[in-house]
This record gives C-alpha cells, sequence and structure tokens, in this order.
C-alpha cells in the first residue's frame, strides 16, 4: 500500500511541474503588456517601464520560469501584481469556502445519486423511467441556469434565503447554512445525473450476476444482500464518476461564485485571468492540480477497499 | 431497503432543520427607527491596496474616502472647497508655484498629527511608489514646508488639472508613519470619518468601517456603520438591492426594469463617452485617415440614435464631442455637429478619393461584439471595409496605446478640460499613439494649459478643433445607473465620477 500511494505521489508530481512549466510559459507569453495593465492608461511610458522592471517582466522567461521553480519548491509562490497579496494566503483564505462548498454538493450528490440509482435499479419499471428522466433533466440544464431560478424562487421571491453570501470572519454557522444552501442545492442537481445512472447501471450488472441469487437462496435479507454486498461491489463505478465530477466541480463552480458573490477559489481565479495577475493564477493552477492528484489518490484508495481485486490488479 | 416512510420522515427533518437555522441568519438592512445608522453599498471593484498611493479613480477612489481625507474636497457639483487645505493660491503669473493653509486640528486614527511635514511626505511618497495614478503628479517638482500649516508646491510646468488631482488620489493623506510601512497596504490609516473593522473585513467579500471617534468634520459622517460589499457580477447586484441585502449599487440598462418594479429609486448621470478614436491622423498605418474629410466621413457614417436605442438601452446622450458638460469646454451645438448622413459621407469619401471605400481593421474585446458589429455594418454602408481583431480584455488598453492599430472603439472618462487633454489629446499619452499635433493644436493646448481658471473657457478652442476636424467619432455618453433605498436613504450624483461619493450617501430622516 505504501509503495502504491508513493509511486501515485511521484507520479502526481510530475504532472504538477509539467502543468506548472506549460501554464508558465503559455501565460506570460501571451498576456501582452502586464505593466501597462497594472498601471493603467494615464501612466507614462517611463513608469511602466519602471513597474516592468520591479515586477520582473524584463527578465527573460527562462530565467524568470527558473526562479518560479526555485521559489515553488520552497513553497513561495509570491505575490498578486496588484493587490501584493501573497498568492498562499490569497489560495489559504479562499480554498475553504469553495472546498466546503463542493464537498457538501458531493456528499449529498453521493447520498441522492445512490438512494435513486439504487431506487431505478430495484424497482425497475415506472419508477426507473422516472428517475432516468429526473436526472438527464437536470444534467441537460446549465448549474447557472439552475442557480438564477433558485434565487429568483427561494431569495427573492420568499424570501428563504440570501440572494447574495452574507459569510464574513465573524458568521455564525446558521449564516454558513443560509447562503450556502442555494449554491449547492444548484451545484448538486446538475451533477446527479450522471452520478445516477453510474451507480444504476452498475446496480444492474451486480444483480445479474449469480452470487446474488445465491445470497437470496441462503435467506439473507434483501436489505443486507442490496447494501452490504451489491452496493459494495457497484461503487468503484460511482466512485470514478464522482471523482470526476469534483474535479469537474473546482472548475465549474465559478459561475456559482460569480451569481452568488461567494469569495471562493473559483471567483479568484476569474479575476486573476482576466487581470492577467499571472502569479495567481500560477497559484490557483497549482493548487488545483494538487488537489486532483489527492483526491485521485483517494479515489484509488477507496476503490482498493471496497473491490479487492482491484488491489490486486 | 429504505421504506418511503423513513426517506419522507429524513426529508422532512432535514428541510426544517435548514429553515430552522435559515431564520437565525441574520437580518437585512431595511430601515431600523431608532437604531444605528448603517449602509451597505454594493461595489464592482475593491482596492488592490489601501496605500493611498495606491488610490484608482472612479470606483476605486470611493472606498479610499472612508478611511482618508484630500487636501481638497470635491463637491457634487464639481467645484472645489477646502477639506485638510483650508485655502490656496498660485502666487506667480505661471501657475507653477501653488501655496496652501492646513487645517490644524486633524490627526490621524494611529494618532499621528497632520501637518505640513505630511503633506510634503505624502506626496513625495505618492510619485515614489508609482502608483496607478501616479501620472497625477507628474508636474510635481517640490513641495516646502513653510510653517505647520503652510506647504508651497512647486511644479515643473504649469497644470490646470493640479487642484482637482489635489481632490482624488494625489490629494489624499496617509499617516506619516504608516505610509512608509506595510501594514497600510492591507489597514488603512488615515485621518478620514471612518475606520475599517478589521475582524469583519475580508478581501474578495466585504470591508466594515465605524465611525471614527474625535473625527474633525462630524457633518461629513452620516453613518455609524458602513459595509462595502463586494458584488462584480450585475446580476447578483440586482438580486442583493431587490432583497434589501445592500442598500445601493451600479446596476445596467438590463437589470433596470427589475430594480424599477421592486421599486428602487434611480440616480442617473453622464460619465463616460463611448465612441471611436481615430488615432492614426497621419495616416501611418492606415493612409485614408490622414485625409480629414475621411475621417469625418466615418462620423457622418454612425447612426448615433441607434446605437443609443440597441447598446445603450436608450440610457444615453447623442454627442460628438468628447468634452463633457461638466467640463466646461462642452460647445453648443457640437454635440450634434455630426448627423447620421450616409450620402454625405459617401460624397466626403469620393471627395477624399475613396469613392470605392478602403480597408480598416479594428481591435475588439469579449463582450464588446455587439458595438464592434455594429460600427461594422454602418461603416460598411459607406464602403470602408471593416475587420475585427479580437483582442484580451487585460491587454486592450496596452494594445491600442502601442500604435498597433489605427481606429479602436472604447469609452473612457470625461472629466475635466485639462484632465481631458492629457488623456486623449497631448501628444504623448496612451490615447495618442502616433503623437499627432500641429501648429494649430499645439497652441491651443499651450494655451489651456496656462489658462488657470479660465481654463474650461480656454479648452473650447481644443474641443472645437478636435471635433471639427474628426480626430474622434463619438457616439454618446452613457449614463450611470445608480439604484438606492429611498426609504433609508438621499444618494447625491457625484459629477465626472462613476459612483457617488461617500460623503453624498445620507440616511433619510
Amino acid at each position: 500500500m505504501l509503495t502504491f500511494i508513493g509511486k501515485r505521489l511521484a507520479s502526481g508530481v510530475v504532472a504538477l511541474v509539467v502543468v506548472a512549466c506549460l501554464t508558465f510559459v503559455l501565460l506570460f507569453t501571451t498576456s501582452g503588456n502586464i505593466a501597462r495593465n497594472i498601471m493603467g492608461d494615464q501612466a507614462s511610458e517611463e513608469s511602466v517601464a519602471a513597474k516592468a522592471h520591479e515586477l520582473g517582466l524584463d527578465r527573460p522567461l527562462l530565467a524568470r520560469l527558473g526562479s518560479w521553480l526555485w521559489d515553488a519548491v520552497h513553497l513561495q509562490f509570491g505575490k498578486s501584481y496588484f493587490s501584493e497579496q501573497q498568492v498562499v494566503s490569497a489560495m489559504v483564505s479562499r480554498l475553504p469556502l469553495t472546498l466546503s462548498m463542493v464537498f457538501v454538493a458531493i456528499v449529498l450528490t453521493a447520498l441522492i445519486a445512490t438512494l435513486l440509482g439504487v431506487t431505478a435499479a430495484v424497482k425497475r419499471g415506472v419508477v426507473d423511467r422516472v428517475v432516468q428522466v429526473m436526472a438527464v433533466l437536470g444534467a441537460s440544464i446549465p448549474g447557472f441556469i439552475i442557480g438564477i431560478v433558485l434565487v429568483l424562487v427561494f431569495a427573492i421571491n420568499l424570501r428563504w434565503f440570501p440572494a447574495v453570501s452574507k459569510i464574513g470572519p465573524t458568521s455564525k454557522p446558521s449564516v454558513w447554512v443560509a447562503s450556502l444552501t442555494l449554491p449547492v442545492i444548484a451545484l448538486v442537481l446538475n451533477g446527479i445525473a450522471s452520478a445516477t445512472q453510474q451507480i444504476r447501471s452498475a446496480f444492474i450488472k451486480q444483480l445479474e450476476l449469480d452470487y446474488v441469487r445465491t445470497l437470496r437462496s441462503r435467506g439473507i435479507p434483501e436489505r443486507e444482500v442490496l447494501f452490504r454486498h451489491v452496493l459494495r461491489a457497484a461503487a468503484p463505478a460511482g466512485l470514478t464518476v464522482l471523482s470526476l465530477h469534483f474535479i469537474g466541480l473546482l472548475g465549474g463552480v465559478v459561475i456559482i461564485e460569480t451569481l452568488f458573490a461567494l469569495p471562493g477559489l473559483g471567483r479568484l481565479a476569474v479575476d486573476a485571468t482576466t487581470q492577467s495577475d499571472l502569479p495567481l493564477v500560477m497559484g490557483v493552477v497549482i493548487y488545483t492540480v494538487a488537489i486532483v492528484v489527492v483526491v485521485n489518490l483517494f479515489v484509488d484508495i477507496a476503490n482498493g477497499w471496497l473491490n479487492p481485486k482491484v488491489r490486486v490488479s | 431497503m429504505l421504506s418511503r416512510r423513513s426517506v419522507l420522515k429524513g426529508a422532512a427533518i432535514g428541510i426544517a432543520g435548514v429553515a430552522g437555522l435559515t431564520a437565525c441568519s441574520g437580518e437585512d438592512t431595511a430601515a431600523s427607527a431608532g437604531g444605528p445608522k448603517e449602509l451597505v453599498i454594493g461595489i464592482l471593484a475593491e482596492p488592490p491596496s489601501w496605500h493611498p498611493a495606491q488610490t484608482h479613480v472612479g470606483h476605486l477612489l470611493q472606498p479610499y474616502q472612508l478611511a482618508y481625507d484630500s487636501l481638497l474636497l470635491r463637491q457634487p457639483d464639481g467645484t472645489l472647497k477646502p477639506m485638510l487645505a483650508t485655502e490656496w493660491k498660485y502666487t506667480d503669473d505661471a501657475k507653477t508655484t501653488l501655496q496652501l493653509k492646513l487645517r490644524t486640528d486633524v490627526t490621524f486614527s494611529d494618532g499621528e498629527k497632520f501637518d505640513a511635514s505630511v503633506v510634503k511626505a505624502n506626496l513625495e511618497n505618492f510619485k515614489k511608489a508609482n502608483g496607478k495614478q501616479v501620472a497625477m503628479l507628474e508636474n510635481f517638482a517640490s513641495a516646502e514646508v513653510g510653517d505647520a500649516s503652510t506647504i508651497t508646491i512647486k511644479l515643473a510646468k504649469a497644470d490646470p488639472a493640479f487642484e482637482y488631482y489635489l481632490s482624488q488620489a494625489a490629494g489624499l493623506m496617509g499617516s506619516p508613519k504608516a505610509i512608509t510601512g506595510t501594514d497600510i497596504a492591507t489597514t488603512p490609516v488615515g485621518s478620514g470619518p471612518y475606520t475599517m473593522v478589521k475582524a469583519e473585513s475580508v478581501k474578495g467579500s466585504q470591508y466594515v468601517f465605524t465611525k471614527r471617534e474625535g473625527y474633525w468634520n462630524t457633518s461629513l459622517q452620516k453613518w455609524d456603520k458602513i459595509t462595502l460589499k463586494l458584488l462584480i457580477d450585475v446580476t447578483a447586484r440586482v438580486n442583493a438591492i431587490v432583497t434589501n441585502q445592500i442598500d445601493a449599487t451600479l446596476l445596467d440598462p438590463n437589470t433596470r426594469s427589475q430594480a424599477e418594479a421592486a421599486g428602487l429609486t434611480l440616480l442617473q448621470w453622464p460619465v463616460d463617452w463611448n465612441g471611436l478614436l481615430l488615432f492614426d491622423r497621419g495616416g501611418k498605418v492606415c493612409p485614408a485617415l490622414a485625409d480629414v474629410r475621411v475621417r469625418q466621413a466615418i462620423n457622418y457614417a454612425i447612426d448615433r440614435e441607434s446605437l443609443v436605442k440597441n447598446v445603450a438601452g436608450g440610457q444615453a446622450t447623442v454627442t460628438s464631442q468628447v468634452f463633457g458638460p461638466a467640463s466646461g469646454s462642452s460647445v453648443e451645438g457640437l454635440d450634434k455637429l455630426y448627423t447620421f448622413d450616409q450620402a454625405k459621407a459617401k460624397s466626403l469619401l469620393a471627395a477624399a478619393g475613396y469613392a470605392n471605400g478602403f480597408d480598416i481593421t479594428i481591435p475588439m474585446t469579449p463582450g464588446d461584439d455587439v458595438t464592434s458589429n455594429y460600427i461594422k455594418q454602418m461603416l460598411g454602408d459607406v464602403g470602408i471595409r471593416v475587420a475585427i481583431t479580437a483582442v484580451p480584455a487585460a491587454d486592450y488598453q496596452g494594445t491600442i496605446g502601442k500604435g498597433t492599430y489605427a481606429m479602436a472603439r472604447f469609452n473612457l472618462f470625461q472629466g475635466p478640460t485639462w484632465v481631458a487633454c492629457n488623456q486623449l489629446i497631448v501628444p504623448k499619452t496612451l490615447y495618442n499613439p502616433f503623437q499627432s499635433t500641429n501648429d494649430v493644436i499645439a497652441p491651443l493646448l499651450e494655451a489651456t494649459r496656462g489658462a488657470g481658471d479660465q481654463v474650461g473657457e480656454k479648452g473650447k478652442a481644443v474641443n472645437q478643433y478636435v471635433t471639427e476636424n474628426a480626430w474622434f467619432a463619438p457616439f454618446y455618453r452613457a449614463n450611470q445607473l445608480y439604484f438606492y433605498n429611498a426609504k433609508k436613504l438621499k444618494v447625491t450624483e457625484q459629477v465626472q465620477m462613476a459612483v457617488p461619493s461617500i460623503y453624498n450617501y445620507e440616511p433619510v430622516a
């Protein structure tokens, strides 16, 4: 197990370095006059040149890449060009909100998708068709449309929830719940479809296997057959799609964060990109890739625990 | 298998739990009689740094006004009044020596005292820090401290906008102890009416300020607490204001009806002009533009009324001049100098030798495709074939300032006369990348520069020249659409500023 984890982490680090270098080169060769963007239209050419020199933008690209990699190894990712806030500090302040929203959305998606998928697989017939239609509808409507409808109905008309985030540093848990309920629902509704379909298909496949007939013939309660044995065997397919969904959410959450004014990582990524605040963009890329590597590792470990055959292979 | 009953029971408990928690999630900002006066403003952009040397203009000046006073106070109608400076005057005919008398009863929030040496330190720091508005002090040469309440500022050459700058970013005064440190970037230290509550302020989300005890001018402290809530997206802003989560904010033509339907009050005033900058008056990139008749033809080819209706949602005023009404250099009659006349456009082109038209390329930022395609169609109708190149928004200003394109569309602030001249017309400015000048405009600019209080009047000649010679093709002056909750407050517009000054919000009695 330790060897397995070690190998996966090592390959994750390699992926991180490759992505970082490619991103750095692409960003810095296509970003135009960054110093002018920072200084604005009223600044003289001399001021702009001074700012470019101050930020090291007049150094050769490879020299800058080398410096950035050396600093990154020491976990120094520089400062924002515009706010001079440390990149690490910016990430740390934004990550908890995004991760908590995404994590809650994933857990709810998993629970609801499991419930719907198992129900559809076991009941079949009309119930199965209804669940499939609902799942497809949820997938075909973009997340931001769901978000807008939720705001219109539950925030603006019914006033049950705030239209934009009220979360502050001293906010009570109730404020967190109130501000995140609609965004999480928007994320969940959009993501249930694929997970439900995967769990349903995997469950149906398992139900057709001989061991299920054997378990039933031994008089084991149906609930135990379905949830202790069949679900466990069908889980890897669901886990895989949920891990992909988690990764997709990290990028897709930006629209929801913008609509609900949530100061998360997604909004930071968009703001940094539109401003060409390249140290922050690099920070977002590194943190996101690192999260993806860690999530994939956990999913592999979980799959191995659920299905011993996977461990052997 | 889970029973239907247990599933429904679980869902009911979950919903009741969320409803119970959210019922205690905090109140909105609806007026509460007798309680503390609290104001929540939705803002579009947050200060990247709270250091006064990094102050910007427009939307980004308002937050700084909470913590910092300026040397001069700009009233809503644009007139200048005393603030930290009680009097000021030029002591020479060349208008390069400005003497200011200062208040002696002002302290900063860290206890430091305000005096002439503080002004000197702030001005020198502003120039050295090379912030976004460093150009405001382009002509600042030195500051001499007379006594604690007297300072004399020397300019390298006359600058008619200098007093205006002292009411803006360049005039904000930070604590002398704090401006040389780094903490001021995250926590402002000024002599202003409010102080930041760090514990409740979060970068990227909101900034909370409370009334500062002992502030020297209580008439400017109309609120006990002011929260600036960052809402970049206009949908989020309109949702927040119609649900009373904020009290005032800037919206756009698409969200106007939703705000009006919710009973909010609209304040509108023009700030920017939208149009084409016809940079290449020498014909370097596009030889056709060297001929004034071609540039005039472009003006006649534009259907401004149609753009106001279809692009600006009717929330704009047609214009042909780049100097706004509040500048003092606006000339009556110039607004309608170029009417929509395709026949005249074609005849001008033919007279200039371009009866078959010519080709030109313009840059476009994402989101600007509607206007750009209108321009392409309108100019195409008179024979000018326009190609459009996409340029990322973050690179747009730098790109058009490089002289790559012969003309470009942009929204630009209509400031005071000399600010507009510096922005658009003097040879060494970003928006004059080909450094157009000649024996006619140069002396007009010099006369305007040295005009002192008459800068508005003198600037009319500059305006007349650049408009008649079609240096630009303005379309309209767009209105800012500022909404607020009139049950709780009254807001006054601030001339030539994207949002009202922080002093312009008062609680309703």
